[in-house]
């Protein structure tokens, strides 16, 4: 505790200055609003205990957010195994659907209009991604968004998960298929 | 069919992780070949594409509109911190 500043030990000095983003992170993350408000808070508890822990040399929204990571990977582990692995599986079935016996493409991708830039019906398009994304087993939507949106990399995102790098690139291609197919029946379908 | 020809599904799935890592030449090279030959591939590959601009760029705009905690989290929040502060620093 000796030489730190009064500002860097009081948390609700942090809570003003790095709550928002740190909330912003947890969103990022986790679908539940209400959970990512438990996590800033448990981040900035966890934080207060270890603050010994804190050198000057890295910033200290890089060690709230260091801090904010484990307890995002803690928070998916205690998510019950049904949310998990095992959904992720029945998914498989719909994907071997699209393509034929020799592997070529059954249900073939639709023409989504020429131009992309017309297709920016914005809100409206971005509400049916997220329907979408909520149709999906909830570690296969973060994946994807956090790839697809935050542009996290698959080492961070196999972290999250718990999982191997290899399946991680499984799950991210189920979920691309998945997403794809089902704006192609409930966006660009529905405009015909 | 020959070793560096790949089907549609699995050129689907190349192309998937494409997107995630750096490919070896071997397969950058397969995923080229077929794209030539393929317009439905082709154009799997341009939604994938498009689908990851448009999330790019409404994470841009969520970026600078600024998401914040709602006031009650907030002060639940800081309830909670200065229940622990004064408990440390007065044992």
């Amino acid at each position: 505790m000796t030489g730190n500043i009064q500002t860097d030990d009081d948390p609700i000095s942090w809570l003003d200055q790095y709550g928002d983003a740190l909330y912003r992170f947890a969103r990022a993350r986790v679908r539940d609003a209400f959970a990512a408000e438990d996590l800033v808070q448990e981040t900035l508890l966890a934080a207060y205990r270890s603050r010994d822990g804190f050198f000057r040399q890295s910033s200290m929204k890089t060690w709230l957010t260091g801090i904010m990571k484990h307890k995002i990977v803690d928070y998916y582990r205690k998510l019950t195994p049904e949310q998990g692995e095992d959904n992720l599986d029945d998914f498989t079935y719909s994907l071997d659907n699209l393509f034929d016996t020799r592997e070529k493409w059954k249900i073939k991708p639709g023409e989504w209009g020429g131009d992309p830039q017309n297709v920016f019906e914005g809100k409206e398009l971005m509400a049916t991604i997220h329907d979408c994304l909520a149709g999906m087993p909830e570690k296969m939507a973060l994946a994807f968004t956090l790839r697809e949106k935050e542009g996290a990399s698959t080492g961070e995102i196999s972290e999250l998960l718990q999982t191997g790098k290899d399946n991680c690139w499984v799950i991210l291609y189920r979920a691309r298929m998945l997403l794809r197919r089902c704006l192609e029946i409930n966006w660009f379908g529905r405009k015909k | 069919m020959r070793h560096w020809m790949f089907s549609c599904k699995k050129i689907t799935g190349m192309i998937s992780e494409s997107m995630d890592r750096k490919l070896p030449l071997s397969r950058r090279m397969g995923i080229r070949f077929h794209l030539m030959m393929c317009a439905l591939c082709r154009r799997y590959r341009q939604q994938l594409l498009f689908i990851r601009t448009l999330l790019r760029s409404d994470k841009e705009a969520e970026d600078l509109s600024g998401q914040a905690l709602s006031d009650d989290a907030r002060k639940r929040i800081e309830e909670k911190l200065a229940g622990q502060v004064p408990k440390d620093r007065h044992p």
